[in-house]
């Protein structure tokens, strides 16, 4: 039979990046407020908190979410990437978003990357469509857009023949 | 150093605001690089020198800072738009396990005033060990509010004469006599929506004490600013505090300055001993970070039937908030634009009961270019004259409003080359029908002038080291505009090494001065600054080195990589001149000399639209944007056009997307989220084109090119809605043009 | 968030027991409920997480009958090949490809509205058990355009309009073993006394969503209007079904997102195209006619203008 844990703080086991990792929090705490301020991983951002922006986006489970709406202690079990893990798929996004400039200010940007990592796992050639259809939940304030788009395929099969 | 100081009257722009001040410069200023100069690292394009930590997630923002022993707090905000706080019981607040200081205005009386202002407006905060238990905190302070009476609609607050003062007018010629003059008058009204910033990180700090000083890690365009207000606010010396900003995420024009959040934050350090965090969340951002003012704007344009302007009156009301300090002008466009002999401006600031307005990218001009290219397209097309043809009859040799030469001005070029790339050509009355019945094709197209163009103060130094690598030292901070990269550029330029032997060490008022990033000021203030203090620097190299080579300092020379004194003669490294000095530093200062005063600075561009109209549903789609603009050289081509995309895109939002929505019984703001404050997505942008007029504006300043931040979301909605207009013969003049009014314009 | 005691079970009679508990919920994806407990509309004093429940995560298909299980993602439903068209296309613009990654199918069959009223901490709306709907006087530009009720706040659901257009059943799990009943009937416009979108109870469990029969071979179409490109809940949408012989159409069915309290069908428009061809004039006054008592508030008859586009290109894609 299932038992309650909390409501004040109680260990977390998390898998992070293929390490795993311990942390004391209350059950309320959601996974993007234990990476920032009980892992020191800050990569993932809190922009709206509510799920309206993508700028936390990590992979669960190989599939990209918003660590805000997620609880950090429904994670336990779960594999959890983020941008500071740097997959084979986040270094091409990486190489990309630098040659492409898709980035201004770089505050949406390691959330953009996690979308299109998630992308990447499940569709390794990408085309336009298919990276606007991915990172149509994050939104870039500084509009890099078009840039965004160019290296999402770029990092991707498509892109790489191309170049 | 570089010369003798001495002291220099300079006379400057920042966000429409003209100003007269005092600059210490040395020396004589370097004259820009000719035309056909053979540069290695200005104009070339460059990866971004800091783009590695920005795309790995490695960038150490303010918001991501933690500090040992660090509390975390968050502010009570009013729930009404107008209220006196009259009682505050934090009984139950204080006796919460873990919240460690809560202040009001009953025991920090400086800093939180009896009357709230607005919905949002500050009340109380509280430092916590976590941000869930300071939130827990703030819902057990109890307040007691007295209600007041209360004004939140721009166009209720314009009724009331108490609330509405003329803050500018501006006039030329007669226009009672330009109006007799014309064949054709139109004479309407347009309004535009209050818009919210939402940069992405929200505005805040981490205010840390040691002893009496205090060291602020803020997320800010202008370091300077806020350690000037904080130091004021608090009653220090400005050298006894500090603002650090190594990267931050967005501001826009909402972060030239402290905020309540900063100095509630070092209050809230000052009385725990330990340091603070407060940012605000997105519900605050939406209520109490400032925002891009509601104006209604009346217009009454005049013309020929050749084609001409003969009149132009143009009165704005902008719906401040409860900023009564400054306004940017709507009717800047309207007299330093066009050549039209009787012009006529007038500006009101009207105060409403809502968050203050602050700058929000091309502050006044944005709102005030969509009016002016509005109308002129409407009096264009009442005179049956081509809309880009009638602009370039009304086309400015010199400064309208000033009587000044430009010191640059290729507005022609930037039209014929948008008009080619959009295929004006093709436009026709009435647009041109779709794939299907119900959609419809236009064209628009709208005039940019913005007269920012940076300038005094502003210093650097650049510091060579014994290995032939060099810090650029300068306090300005790198908002996402790429300031770091232009700045290394400038200097590797400047001391012939590469671009990877440079290193920008910036975000520290620690470092020399330089001003807020806002107005377009960045690297045209600090770019120039930065090439003195290289040149400077190097300088001193060839002393040296000349002495080593046993030739004159001035028979030296950089060609790849290396010094070579006289032709054909010795090559040596900066590496082989320093290196047998130990641990000995080259330093070079720089400052921004003053602009000339006998032109008129500015950028100038064009953008051109191409919209589909869904004439059935009201849904307009943006295909593609041409932007021509004329900012003189530019220094990375690649981090320039990012630029423009990004202005087009917040342009494209200010059109057809964003709006503030207030509940007029209430005051409160309905949209203060991103769920239905609607900013643009990656499928709402269009296929954006960009272009820049090559010509050098060598008269500006020693780079020969000014700034980029502002000039290109100025006439994106003036476009976009004059392509609508073309496309489906209905003309909406309030912004956004929201299907619901696109609907009902079409229906009349 | 208000602090909250946490249990994760791996079985529907373990959620059934701890659910006797008062203010406790549950939890699947968390995407609605996480929302409203920041805002803390939804203040539980405990979490029951359904994730670990493996029976009822997971599509099974046959030429007969197509059956989703409630905690199987928007993702994995919309990945499925079985999965029919019509809900297919309702999931392309269901929010974002992350939300869809989270939210399951039994949570967005009970997510809460999206009202800015209601939505918001501050206001207590009537559906919160305030005195009337401020909606009415105030912004109303995202409400209902049909309807009687006080509370003017719409469906936002893509999904759910898409799947009554096929006559979906719901299954849910009652204390004798599993009970199912059409999904429309668990939408009722709220009352006085009872202030929810739903009739489903704090402590019911959605178990499945099943389509049967001859549904699942019905052509079908889902429009939504959004004000920008992507990312909105539907300002108006539209899912039509019908089956086409010999070009006539038959059960139809035309239910439309965003303009009421519930899933909107207007029977008299459904039989105005039953067995008839389907043309733009049969197109136009069927979607005239679904509109006919449309009653809209202040600030949204553009809605009406909208959701007569939608059903007469609704109507045109079932000739495709």
């Amino acid at each position: 039979m299932a038992e309650y844990r909390g409501p004040d703080a109680v260990p977390i086991r998390l898998e992070i990046n293929g390490e795993i990792r311990v942390l004391h929090a209350e059950p309320r705490r959601t996974l993007l407020d234990a990476l920032r301020f009980d892992l020191g991983l800050t990569g993932a951002k809190k922009v709206c908190d509510r799920g309206d922006c993508g700028a936390c986006t990590v992979l669960l489970d190989g599939h990209a979410v918003y660590a805000c709406l997620a609880l950090a202690v429904a994670c336990e079990g779960k594999k959890i990437e983020t941008i500071e893990g740097g997959s084979p798929e986040v270094r091409s996004l990486e190489a990309a978003f630098l040659a492409d400039d898709a980035y201004q200010c770089g505050y949406c940007t390691p959330g953009q990357i996690m979308a299109l990592a998630g992308l990447l796992r499940r569709e390794p050639r990408p085309n336009e469509e298919h990276v606007r259809a991915a990172v149509a939940g994050n939104l870039c304030r500084c509009g890099a857009y078009p840039n965004i788009v160019k290296a999402g395929v770029a990092a991707g099969g498509n892109g790489a023949r191309r170049r | 150093m570089a010369g003798r100081t001495r002291v220099v009257k300079t006379r400057s722009e920042f966000e429409g605001r003209v100003s007269e001040e005092l600059a210490l410069v040395q020396g004589r200023d370097l004259r820009a690089w000719p035309a056909d100069a053979e540069l290695r690292e200005v104009g070339r394009e460059r990866p971004r020198v800091d783009g590695v930590q920005r795309v790995s997630g490695r960038a150490r923002y303010n918001s991501d800072l933690v500090l040992p022993g660090m509390l975390h707090a968050r502010v009570l905000r009013s729930p009404h738009p107008h209220a006196r706080v009259t009682r505050i019981e934090t009984k139950r607040a204080q006796s919460l396990p873990g919240v460690r200081a809560i202040v009001h205005r009953f025991n920090e009386a400086d800093h939180f005033a009896e009357e709230v202002r607005f919905v949002g407006d500050h009340v109380a905060a509280v430092a916590a060990e976590s941000e869930a238990v300071a939130d827990d905190a703030l819902r057990l302070i109890d307040v007691e509010y007295d209600v007041l009476p209360f004004v939140v609609d721009l166009e209720d607050a314009m009724k009331d004469r108490s609330r509405a003062k003329r803050d500018d007018a501006q006039s030329r010629g007669d226009v009672r006599k330009g109006f007799k003059d014309a064949d054709a008058v139109v004479d309407v009204t347009y309004r535009t929506s209050t818009a919210l910033h939402n940069c992405l990180e929200p505005h805040g700090c981490v205010a840390a004490w040691d002893g009496d000083r205090l060291t602020l890690y803020e997320s800010t365009q202008a370091l300077f600013d806020v350690r000037s207000g904080v130091a004021e606010k608090l009653k220090l010396d400005v050298g006894d505090v500090r603002v650090l900003c190594d990267f931050m995420g967005g501001g826009f024009g909402s972060k030239l300055g402290d905020g309540h959040y900063t100095v509630l934050a070092a209050v809230l350090a000052r009385r725990t001993g330990r340091p603070v965090r407060l940012f605000l969340d997105r519900h605050e951002e939406n209520l109490a970070a400032g925002n891009r003012s509601a104006t209604v704007q009346r217009i009454r344009a005049g013309g020929t039937k050749d084609g001409r302007i003969t009149a132009l009156e143009h009165l704005a009301w902008s719906g401040t908030g409860t900023e009564d300090g400054w306004v940017a002008g709507a009717t800047g466009p309207s007299s330093t634009v066009y050549d039209v002999p009787n012009v006529r401006t007038e500006q009101y600031l009207v105060l409403t009961d809502t968050g203050p307005f602050c700058a929000f990218r091309a502050p006044g001009y944005v709102e005030g270019t969509f009016a002016l290219e509005s109308a002129i397209d409407e009096l264009a097309e009442r005179l049956g004259v081509d809309p880009l043809a009638m602009r370039k009859k009304c086309y400015a040799r010199r400064d309208p409003q000033g009587d000044r030469p430009f010191s640059l001005k290729r507005l022609d070029q930037c039209y014929a080359r948008g008009a080619e790339l959009i295929g004006w050509s093709k436009r026709k009355v009435g647009g041109t029908p779709a794939r299907t019945s119900h959609l419809r094709r236009g064209l628009g197209m709208a005039t940019q002038f913005w007269g920012s163009a940076g300038g005094p103060p502003a210093y650097a130094t650049v510091h060579l080291n014994v290995d032939g690598t060099a810090v650029v030292r300068s306090g300005t901070q790198d908002i996402g505009s790429g300031t770091r990269t232009a700045l290394a550029q400038i200097a590797a330029e400047e001391l012939g090494l590469e671009l990877g032997k440079i290193r920008v060490a910036s975000g520290d008022t620690d470092a020399p001065y330089t001003p807020a990033s806002g107005g377009s000021w960045t690297t045209p203030s600090t770019g120039p600054a930065v090439r003195l203090a290289a040149a400077d620097a190097r300088r001193q190299l060839f002393e040296v080195a000349a002495g080593l080579m046993e030739v004159r300092p001035t028979e030296i020379r950089f060609s790849n990589g290396h010094l070579v004194a006289g032709r054909g003669g010795r090559k040596i490294t900066v590496r082989d001149v320093l290196e047998r000095f130990k641990n000995y530093t080259v330093i070079g200062t720089g400052a921004r000399h003053p602009n000339p005063s006998d032109l008129r600075l500015g950028s100038f561009g064009a953008q051109f639209a191409d919209v589909e109209v869904d004439t059935r549903t009201g849904f307009v789609r943006v295909v593609k944007i041409v932007a021509v603009h004329q900012v003189g050289r530019v220094v990375n081509p690649r981090n320039a056009r990012s630029q423009v995309e990004g202005g087009v895109l917040q342009g494209l939002g200010f059109a057809l997307l964003e709006g503030r929505v207030l509940d007029l019984p209430s005051g409160h703001v309905l949209n203060a989220n991103l769920e239905d404050y609607h900013l643009p997505t990656v499928k709402d942008a269009p296929d954006i084109v960009v272009e820049f007029i090559p010509d050098p504006d060598a008269r500006s300043n020693n780079l020969g090119g000014i700034g980029l931040g502002e000039p290109p979301i100025i006439p994106t909605a003036g476009a976009i809605a004059n392509a609508i207009a073309n496309a489906c013969g209905a003309r909406v003049r309030t912004l956004p043009i929201t299907p619901p009014r696109l609907l009902e314009a079409l229906r009349r | 968030m208000k602090p909250f005691a946490y249990a994760k079970v791996a079985t529907a009679d373990e959620a059934a027991g701890l659910l006797k508990q008062r203010n406790t919920r549950v939890i699947a994806g968390g995407t609605d409920l996480l929302g409203l407990m920041k805002e803390r509309l939804v203040e539980p004093d405990r979490l029951v997480d359904l994730s670990g429940i493996s029976q009822l995560r997971g599509i099974s298909a046959t030429r007969e009958t197509f059956r989703v299980g409630a905690l199987t993602t928007l993702a994995e439903l919309a990945a499925h090949q079985a999965t029919p068209p019509i809900v297919k296309e309702a999931l392309a613009d269901a929010a974002t490809p992350q939300l869809r990654n989270m939210a399951t199918v039994g949570g967005n069959l009970v997510q809460r509205n999206r009202c800015w009223y209601f939505r918001s901490a501050e206001h207590r709306c009537w559906l919160k058990g305030g005195p009337r709907c401020l909606a009415i006087d105030g912004d109303s530009r995202y409400h209902a355009i049909f309807g009687e009720g006080e509370c003017r706040q719409v469906t936002p659901s893509d999904l759910v309009p898409a799947l009554i257009a096929l006559d979906a059943t719901v299954v849910m799990r009652t204390d004798e073993g599993e009970d199912s009943l059409p999904l429309a009937q668990l939408y009722v416009a709220p009352t006085a006394r009872h202030r929810r979108e739903h009739n489903v109870g704090d402590d019911d469990l959605i178990v499945a969503v099943r389509i049967g029969g001859d549904a699942l071979h019905r052509r079908g179409a889902y429009l939504k209007f959004m004000e920008r490109a992507t990312w909105q809940f539907a300002i108006a949408s539209v899912a039509v079904s019908a089956g086409v012989v010999d070009g006539r159409a038959q059960d139809v069915r035309i239910v439309a997102g965003g303009v009421a309290n519930v899933p909107w069908r207007v029977k008299a428009a459904e039989d105005l195209l039953t067995g008839e061809r389907i043309d733009d004039a049969r197109a136009l006054a069927v979607a005239e006619r679904f509109v006919r008592d449309a009653r809209p508030l202040r600030d949204n008859a553009y809605k009406v203008t909208v959701l007569r586009e939608l059903v007469r290109r609704g109507v045109l894609r079932l000739r495709d």
